[in-house]
């Protein structure tokens, strides 16, 4: 009785087992889902060649009203290739997407994020490079340099839709009440720190217990000490982050930070949090994103305006040069059934997302945007497109965009150290370069 | 009665559904699991076998601060059977002796482990707001302004901070468990005990504790393996941070597998929390079955 | 001998009385402090779904709101499909509940009363689950489910909830089950039950406190589950509450007044819940008093 039990148990689970063995191999992404979609519009009308193409995205608050437009309008204008969009929070859609990837059940469109983030999926095999779909007169349609942070060993791997840019938010109205002038110097900035810091004011905003607000300081101020040339010759493992260039700049935001520029609790504060603040016109400075702008436009309107990152005196970098670039991307699963179709609906998506957001001031676009109206565009982000983006001499995307997780966490938490005087910057130069750049 | 209690076709039907679902549900993925921990592998391309590489380096030449997280979480154990378990008790053993509005206050302590750790994260964030939060206030408001702090953002102060929000929002969780305990006690136990002219303080040193022992060894072990594996308050409140002051081997297993793509490294973090909560409720229910015999 | 017993009795009952009204003025004292601070989240919850974020991110942040923001509830309610993922939600935790408690009572019973040698091994088999942090599962699980062809269905988060609640109810089952005498049990076996009529006539009756707390913390645990939900879902039809909710956050920056109001809306059905089991907590209290 026993041991016919216990046969009984074991054959069970051998059997279990055999069936994950027999499927765990390559399967095509979400065949069961297309197929599904496909069998049901067979059933509703008889036009045979109906498809189902999943996309899932990060399009939650207010983006997805947008968003969800266009992939309506692109499901009315296309009858017989349905989108079926799927949103999940952000966060959590980052932890989604990394593990239907490793488990190869991804969708045949990928939201993602350019640089470090998608880096592994490519080097999986996991992406379809588009190359060969882009000579119809696409890439004539995107910006220059649109395509430089999704393209990985010559390859381009995704079509980018929207860009950040760093931009200082100074509040005028503060900034005339304490008769301060704008920064447009790293030494005009102490100024102006500790003048603000007199009249009982916290000088800037950043949510450093989100860890990425405060690195987005040191990026920038990184860019103006050594060039973007030299930031991404670090960033690419060519040259040392443990020289002077990376050192002053862990040395000047030491010196803000010295200084009183940030709140006491700068470690605990969110981003959200320290947006806030700086949107009840509390605080008089803010570098942020341009992503920020909407939020800030919408309470504080005309009284704030986003200027260059101040330059430094003896470093090398320039006022035109910014701290971004091509953040958002859509990209296809290699491993899809219908890769055309799927190609076709992210050039669709891509130049209709970058036009609608830069209009709605969510984004900046990456498409050419003659066509929009300039007068319905956010104020701030017109303003930080013609005085940062247009005309630039270069870029540096965000560091923890450009490198992949490890490396980007890294550097995250050795800028939070700087925020905690943890560490000083001479060190701070000496890890970044031991734990990131071991090949240099 | 015996022959019923053998009846082997019974005991198959009773247990074989949750044996079969465990086994795929958990104990399969455990096994996935140990498998990746012996791989380099950042979750997508081919990993490479690296054998016991990966738990080398939670301890030797460990640079990501796994020790000091496991130093954390047993801090945590300790408190949480310390202080939290002997409040829960206390209130149980209240509310079990039949105050005047006895399901009222049970109801309601036990209402903050019903609502979302979202909204007690945020609850305690503004509690220890250096800015305009309760605590700083009140300390102003007392005149004693010196001891006034950014308290999740000093890195001595954080890790206090997040546990005292840790364990007052589960006293009531383990009062319920003490509360029902106490509650399947026999009335006349109690009647018995009062004959002999016990005081309540005596019958509930005497009495109640003593049998209630199987609920509080598993109170207990609730405790200790929940503080093992706490992570959603910890991961709201702080992120493990500031500096890392915070982190506990969930929420950097979390981050590393995550964050870090690191995915082996981050399985063998987790088979090691697996392996460190089997061991300690083997001890914990030792000690209470020795006690229980001697 | 019966007037001896007398004379304890009334010694007991004097000790009793006597210092009850000093002490018990500060026993509710006490139990009133208490109180407030468990009550205070629920009533800052329901504050803070009327306020916007420079509210929260402000002095104004535990007070009452300077207005009160329906409009919070209105964009809950009108956005997304708050009705459909609340069904879900219902959907899913109430056969995990069922489904869980069904598993729980009939594997503890066999634990505690049946006879076979594999018994403890299996208690300490089913308790391994204690161990795991759920974290580390995510990958393997969605592995398991994608090739049990599951992933995408009600089912894809009902059997994880059910299975990460048995290792813990089944440690409070067995508890509870050894200290339920064992003479009803024998009475109903020599009147010619079975083993499953006396299960289900005798046991299962004598546990309810138990199941009615382990009902309660699988309930609290599936409903406000996140990361399975979050990631073995993609059909906007299957969401559940908790996720509809927490998808009102946005990449850049977050309304938190929505999200208290949807917090709120999902809380409710939670104590309505909690009291519906509390009752049954202490209806079967009473009836097993009474009984024993």
């Amino acid at each position: 009785m026993k041991t016919k039990r216990l046969f009984a148990g074991i054959l069970g689970l051998s059997i279990l087992m055999a069936s994950f063995t027999a499927c765990s191999g390559q399967q095509p992404a979400n065949s069961a889902a297309s197929e599904k979609g496909a069998a049901s519009a067979a059933s509703a009308d008889d036009s045979a060649e109906k498809i189902t193409l999943t996309f899932w995205n990060n399009y939650t608050n207010d983006s997805n009203h947008v968003m969800s437009g266009i992939i309506d309008k692109w499901n009315a204008d296309h009858p017989n290739i349905h989108i079926e969009a799927n949103s999940t929070e952000n966060n959590a859609y980052k932890v989604k997407i990394k593990t239907a990837m490793s488990a190869n059940n991804a969708p045949d469109i990928i939201y993602t994020w350019a640089g470090g983030f998608t880096q592994p999926f490519v080097e999986a095999g996991k992406i379809l490079p588009l190359d060969e779909y882009l000579n119809d007169g696409t890439k004539d349609k995107m910006l220059s340099g649109a395509l430089t942070n999704i393209t990985y060993d010559g390859k381009v791997y995704g079509l980018t839709y929207n860009q950040q840019a760093g931009a200082l938010y100074v509040n005028d109205e503060l900034f005339k009440q304490n008769n301060v002038k704008v920064p447009t110097t790293f030494d005009e900035l102490l100024t102006a720190v500790k003048a603000f810091k007199k009249a009982g004011l916290v000088p800037m905003a950043v949510g450093e217990k989100d860890k990425w607000p405060g690195m987005w300081y040191y990026d920038m101020i990184a860019l103006r000490e050594g060039g973007s040339q030299l930031c991404l010759d670090a960033l690419n493992k060519k040259v040392s982050f443990d020289q002077p260039a990376f050192v002053n700049a862990a040395q000047k935001l030491e010196e803000l930070v010295d200084a009183g520029a940030f709140a006491e609790d700068v470690l605990s504060q969110t981003r959200d949090e320290s947006v806030a603040q700086f949107s009840q016109g509390k605080i008089p400075m803010y570098f942020g994103g341009n992503f920020d702008a909407q939020v800030i436009d919408q309470s504080l309107e005309g009284k704030v305006s986003a200027v260059k990152f101040p330059t430094i005196s003896d470093g090398d970098g320039v006022d035109t040069e910014y701290l971004g670039g091509g953040a958002d991307a859509l990209c296809v699963n290699a491993n899809t059934e219908h890769k055309d179709e799927a190609v076709q609906a992210v050039k669709y998506l891509a130049e209709n997302f970058s036009s609608s957001m830069y209009l709605t001031g969510a984004g900046l676009p990456e498409w050419n945007y003659d066509s929009i109206d300039e007068s319905k565009i956010d104020p701030l982000s017109k303003q930080i497109m013609e005085d940062i983006v247009q005309g630039s001499t270069g870029s540096v995307p965000a560091w923890d965009l450009y490198l992949t997780g490890n490396d980007a966490q890294t550097h995250q938490d050795l800028v939070q150290s700087l925020f905690g005087k943890q560490i000083t910057p001479e060190d701070f130069g000496k890890q970044t370069q031991s734990k990131i750049n071991k090949a240099a | 009665m015996e022959r019923l209690l053998r009846d082997k076709k019974a005991i198959f039907l009773f247990t074989f559904p949750t044996f079969l679902l465990f086994t795929v549900i958990v104990v399969l993925p455990i096994f996935f699991s140990i498998h990746y921990s012996t791989l380099e592998w950042d979750g997508f391309s081919q990993g490479t076998f690296v054998g016991l590489a990966n738990y080398k380096s939670l301890f030797v030449n460990n640079t990501d601060g796994f020790l000091q997280s496991i130093i954390n979480s047993l801090i945590l154990a300790l408190i949480s059977v310390g202080i939290q378990l002997p409040i829960s008790l206390l209130l149980a053993l209240i509310i079990a002796r039949g105050v005047r509005g006895e399901n009222f206050f049970r109801t309601v302590y036990f209402i903050p482990v019903i609502i979302s750790t979202v909204v007690i994260g945020q609850l305690w964030m503004k509690i220890y707001n250096s800015d305009y939060g309760m605590l700083n206030t009140v300390l102003r408001a007392a005149g004693l302004d010196q001891y006034t702090k950014p308290w999740l953002a000093d890195t001595h102060t954080a890790l206090a901070a997040v546990f005292i929000a840790m364990l007052w929002q589960y006293i009531g969780y383990h009062m319920l468990l003490m509360y029902a305990g106490a509650k399947s006690i026999s009335p006349d136990i109690y009647e018995a005990a009062r004959i002999d002219g016990a005081s309540e303080a005596q019958m509930a040193l005497h009495v109640t504790i003593p049998l209630m022992k199987p609920i509080l060894c598993v109170c207990v072990i609730f405790a200790v393996t929940g503080s093992f594996k706490a992570f959603d308050l910890i991961y709201v409140m702080t992120g493990g941070g500031p500096l890392h002051s915070t982190e506990v081997p969930t929420t950097l297993m979390y981050t590393t597998i995550f964050s870090r793509y690191q995915y082996g490294y981050g399985s063998a973090m987790a088979i090691f929390i697996i392996a460190e909560c089997l061991i300690f409720t083997l001890v914990i229910q030792k000690l209470f079955h020795q006690n229980a015999e001697g | 001998m019966a007037a001896e017993m007398k004379q304890k009795l009334a010694r007991g009952q004097k000790k009793r009385t006597k210092p009850f009204c000093f002490s018990s003025f500060f026993l509710y004292l006490f139990l009133g402090i208490v109180t407030l601070i468990q009550v205070y989240p629920l009533i800052w919850l329901f504050l803070f779904s009327f306020k916007n974020n420079n509210e929260i991110y402000s002095g104004n942040a535990m007070g009452i709101p300077h207005v009160w923001r329906i409009s919070n509830y209105y964009s809950v309610l009108t956005s997304g499909n708050v009705g459909i993922y609340l069904i879900n939600s219902v959907i899913v935790t109430g056969i995990t509940i069922v489904l869980s408690t069904a598993l729980i009572t009939t594997s503890a019973y066999a634990i505690v009363r049946m006879r076979w040698k594999a018994s403890h091994l299996f208690l300490n088999y089913i308790l391994l689950g204690l161990m795991v942090p759920i974290h580390a599962t995510l990958l393997p699980l969605f592995i398991v489910l994608r090739n049990l062809n599951l992933l995408n269905s009600y089912l894809s988060l009902i059997l994880p909830y059910v299975v990460f609640a048995l290792p813990m109810g089944a440690f409070i089952m067995v508890g509870f089950m050894k200290n339920i005498p064992l003479e009803l049990e024998e009475s109903a076996c020599l009147d010619g039950c079975n083993v499953y009529q006396t299960f289900w006539h005798i046991v299962f009756p004598l546990v309810r406190p138990a199941v009615a707390t382990v009902a309660i913390f699988t309930f609290l645990s599936s409903w406000n589950e996140l990361m399975f939900a979050n990631t073995f879902i993609n059909n906007d039809r299957l969401k559940t509450l908790t996720v509809g909710i927490m998808s009102l956050s946005g990449q850049q920056g977050t309304a938190w007044g929505p999200i208290g109001a949807g917090l709120v809306i999902a809380t409710v059905p939670t104590l309505l819940i909690y009291l519906l089991f509390s009752k049954q907590l202490q209806k079967s209290v009473i009836a097993g008093a009474i009984k024993g």
